[in-house]
């Protein structure tokens, strides 16, 4: 049947693949739109306080904006097309330069933060669904709550300022001392990975204590989602024919849960997590900004303050594309895990 | 054991581990011993001030100034507390005639690249920098020696009759350009290394200053290292100086409360330097600063073009409420355009309309001029860019206004981008600024303010003021020169283009064991690496 050709997976594959095309145009336009409806002029913001109009005028015609906008949004898509972002209004950087210089301390945030995330959320959704309406159920459904909806600049400073009072010696800004950062060799562009191949234990160490309270506060943001959706899934399974069977076999109930019923209940989790990635980026502008962490979320805020629109554009687009390409990446792999999904 | 356990028990032994090793706290060897003569040991500085570029053609904000200070050598430098300058790269400067000065550098200077640095490289540098013209540069200062009609610098301007002398012939006289030169836009760079027409990366400034740039993370770290082959007064007192970039005060607050940071400088609000007071743990140092803040009348609306309102609201306006109210008595009231400390500084606005507020003197001073009361005024301002307490100061301002009985105060604002634009546009009758010197002198709170409506176009102009200003700026007698600037003050007092709010300090946070720190705390804002260590 054509139906069954139709619903190959690499023509899933391929039409998602495809589907990236329009959505990018889209998230571009956006992003270009965007910026030009916002109030104000870039160029007056960044420095117009030092120049004469008629140096203001320049400048705006040096960076092209004196051009239709239509000719911009072309020349705008042309430029990303090609990777390139254009350099920065207010401190005249490149900003794929910033993206590659700032992008590790990003990515080791966010995948930290789901690490974290996933060892508060998996025990305590596994708990809460076995005990089922009872209080210990009760209390962690409303750490899931409030770790979800508490904002996390605050409960970024909260931590802070516990840290800062009892344990005063722990690292509570940065991606790692000031000396770390100068003595280890910058190879990948991620420290941590960079102190691992200097060999340098003191370094890896320093580096992990800096990621702890900024990974531990963007993992409880996602936790709060994980838990429910575990303890969901948990108690789903624990209905199916399949564990009333484990325990007709005599099977212990703690072995039912782990073996049986947890496992299946972790398949929803990996599409949730890739679905998370946006929410883990927005929530990485807030805690990088909290914690003084050297990514492209902190950059951004700054050159959001500073109007710099080139900046601001080039880094919007890079989080945006990166939420898309992840988002593929989840479906292809839901396509592959699941053979029900399929175009 | 099962692998869940096994995975527990190793997530539990990596934490064991990093706590263990936060209480020992593995410190590296920062004694330093390196080559830079006497200097050693480290510390760390933690600043929100941003660097625009490394390159002194191309910024004009107190982040990057600070580090070409360390980096790169002028001519002239002002030493920590003083006011005039004295030399550096240059043995001597002396003006020959208020058009003419000659400067003399010293023997043997060098480049940390051990490149020669000859009156050649000082030529060269004022030279990129006019031509660069760079929008985020100062080469605006440089207007004295600049050709008039591009950006260049003017024939014969500097001259180079050897290796060791450098003649200034300024297009005008102007006994600021002293001070020009001992600023950072005036760094002498190695012509070897840097293009003549475009900025050099961060990462490759290479200069003649007590410090080298030994690496550069944009908004991140700076590491500056003894320079060796400097051999001048500003010696360093430490091998090496970490520089950590904050974007926001909460976390740079934070960091040098719990000691992570030695020193923190610029910028915390005045709620954070009264709590880490109050916590003791660290001292906060205040040295006498040049920060301004004033509030300007937009002459072109019916309102701020009206003399007797903008002298009524000098009368009522009550500045110790708004340094007690919004700034936690962290500032100084002030009573004239120009700061304390300059020469011929007065307070013509206290002895115009008082020190407190007078609601009967302006209510009369209103009738007077058959202005009918309640006046309807627009008060203008921006919320972020001179920091959060700028709206307590608007609200404050504003009520005290109200409260006089004379005045219905609508406030407005808008970020610092749109605020440029709409006080320009007479969106705001009046609108309140923000002010740090380009070097310390009295004229550069004068000439940027008054002359033809000043910066920020208010409208106010007047044939005496311009030429008062150029009277001041050629004249060679002292005295004379500080009564022509005080002759300034009166007339603004008089006239009421502006109104001072207040002088800030120049405050610094440092754990106790750092010295030297409370020294460099001036008016210049020059925060002299060179001169601190921990002790």
């Amino acid at each position: 049947m054509a139906s069954a050709a139709a619903g190959s997976l690499p023509r899933y594959v391929l039409i998602r693949v495809l589907l990236v095309v329009p959505m990018m145009w889209v998230l571009l336009t956006i992003v270009f739109l965007l910026l030009r409806v916002a109030p104000g002029d870039p160029v007056t913001a960044a420095v117009g306080d030092k120049l004469s109009p008629e140096a203001l005028e320049s400048r705006r015609a040096a960076l092209g904006l004196d051009r239709p906008l239509v000719v911009q949004y072309l020349e705008y898509l042309g430029r990303v097309a090609q990777l390139d972002f254009g350099r920065t209004i207010s401190d005249n950087r490149p900003v794929l330069e910033i993206i590659k210089n700032q992008g590790g301390a990003t990515l080791t945030l966010t995948l930290g933060a789901f690490l974290f995330a996933l060892l508060i959320a998996l025990p305590l959704g596994r708990l809460a669904g076995r005990h089922r309406d009872t209080a210990l159920d009760a209390v962690i459904r409303i750490f899931g709550v409030v770790s979800y909806a508490a904002p996390i600049f605050w409960v970024g400073i909260l931590l802070v300022l516990f840290v800062i009072t009892f344990v005063p010696s722990w690292p509570t800004f940065g991606i790692a001392s000031a000396e770390t950062e100068f003595y280890v060799p910058d190879r990948t562009g991620i420290i941590l990975v960079d102190a691992i191949l200097a060999n340098d234990s003191a370094s890896v160490v320093d580096v992990l204590q800096h990621h702890v309270l900024p990974c531990f506060t963007l993992g409880l943001l996602l936790s709060g989602v994980i838990i429910r959706l575990v303890r969901v899934n948990v108690i789903q399974s624990l209905k199916d024919d399949y564990v009333e069977a484990a325990r007709a076999r005599g099977i212990p109930e703690r072995r039912v849960v782990r073996k049986h019923a947890f496992r299946n209940a972790l398949v929803p989790v990996i599409t949730v997590i890739g679905l998370q990635f946006a929410l883990t980026l927005s929530g990485a502008i807030l805690t990088e900004r909290t914690f003084n962490w050297p990514g492209l979320g902190n950059e951004l805020v700054a050159y959001v303050t500073a109007r710099d629109y080139v900046a601001v554009q080039g880094l919007v687009t890079f989080f945006a594309v990166a939420v898309v390409v992840v988002s593929v990446a989840v479906d292809v792999l839901n396509a592959l895990v699941d053979p029900r999904v399929r175009y | 054991m099962t692998r869940s356990r096994r995975a527990l028990s190793l997530a539990g032994a990596a934490i064991l581990t990093l706590g263990l090793a936060a209480c020992g706290e593995g410190e590296r060897d920062n004694s330093g011993g390196g080559e830079g003569g006497s200097a050693s040991g480290s510390w760390t500085l933690g600043t929100t001030e941003t660097v625009t570029a490394m390159d002194p053609a191309g910024s004009y904000d107190i982040g990057s100034w600070n580090m070409q200070y360390s980096l790169f050598e002028q001519l002239m430098a002002i030493p920590a507390g003083e006011s005039e300058p004295v030399g550096d790269a240059a043995e001597s400067c002396e003006y020959d005639d208020p058009q003419t000065i000659t400067c003399t550098l010293r023997e043997g200077l060098t480049f940390s690249n051990g490149n020669e640095l000859t009156s050649s490289d000082v030529r060269f540098s004022l030279e990129r920098n006019l031509q660069i013209a760079d929008p985020n540069g100062s080469a605006v200062l440089l207007g004295a020696i600049k050709d008039p009609d591009r950006d260049a610098l003017a024939d014969g301007a500097v001259e180079t009759p050897d290796d060791q002398t450098v003649v200034f012939n300024l297009n005008q006289p102007d006994l600021t350009f002293l001070k020009i030169l001992s600023s950072a836009t005036a760094s002498i760079v190695d012509e070897e290394t840097f293009p003549a027409d475009s900025l050099l990366e961060d990462e490759q400034v290479v200069g003649s200053g007590p410090f080298m740039l030994s690496e550069y993370s944009a908004s991140k770290q700076a590491v500056l290292e003894a320079n060796p082959e400097y051999d001048g007064e500003r010696a360093p007192a430490s091998e090496t100086v970490f520089v950590q970039f904050f974007n926001d005060a909460a976390p740079l607050r934070n960091a040098i409360a719990s000691s992570q940071l030695d020193v923190a400088w610029r910028t915390l609000s005045p709620t954070d330097l009264t709590s880490l007071e109050d916590a003791g743990d660290v001292e906060v140092l205040r040295g006498e600063g040049s920060e301004f803040r004033y509030w300007v009348w937009q002459l072109g609306t019916d309102v701020g073009g009206d003399k007797a309102v903008r002298q009524a609201v000098a009368q009522v306006i009550d500045r110790e409420a708004i340094a007690q109210n919004a700034y936690d008595g962290t500032v100084e009231p002030s009573y004239s355009i120009v700061p304390p400390g300059f020469g011929g500084q007065k307070d013509s606005f206290a002895e115009a309309y008082g020190e407190g507020p007078d609601v009967e003197a302006a209510r009369q001073t209103l009738r007077e001029a058959g202005v009918k009361t309640p006046v309807r005024l627009t008060l203008g301002y921006t919320p972020t860019h001179y920091g959060p307490n700028t709206v307590d100061e608007a609200r404050e301002l504003a009520g005290q206004l109200e409260d006089s009985g004379l005045f219905e105060v609508s406030t407005e604002d808008a970020e610092w981008e749109e605020y440029q634009t709409l006080y320009k546009q007479n969106a705001y009758d009046l609108f309140v600024l923000g002010w740090y010197p380009d070097f310390l002198d009295a004229d550069n709170y004068l000439s940027p303010f008054l002359r033809d409506g000043g910066f920020y176009q208010n409208n106010y102009s007047s044939q005496e003021v311009n030429s008062l200003l150029d009277e001041e700026l050629g004249e060679t007698d002292e005295a004379t020169r500080e009564e022509q600037i005080g002759e300034l003050q009166d007339i603004v007092a008089e006239d009421v283009p502006l109104i001072p709010s207040w002088n800030g300090q120049n405050v610094a946070v440092a754990v106790p064991e750092m010295e030297g720190v409370e020294g460099s705390l001036d008016p210049t804002y020059i925060f002299r690496l060179w001169e601190i260590s921990k002790g």
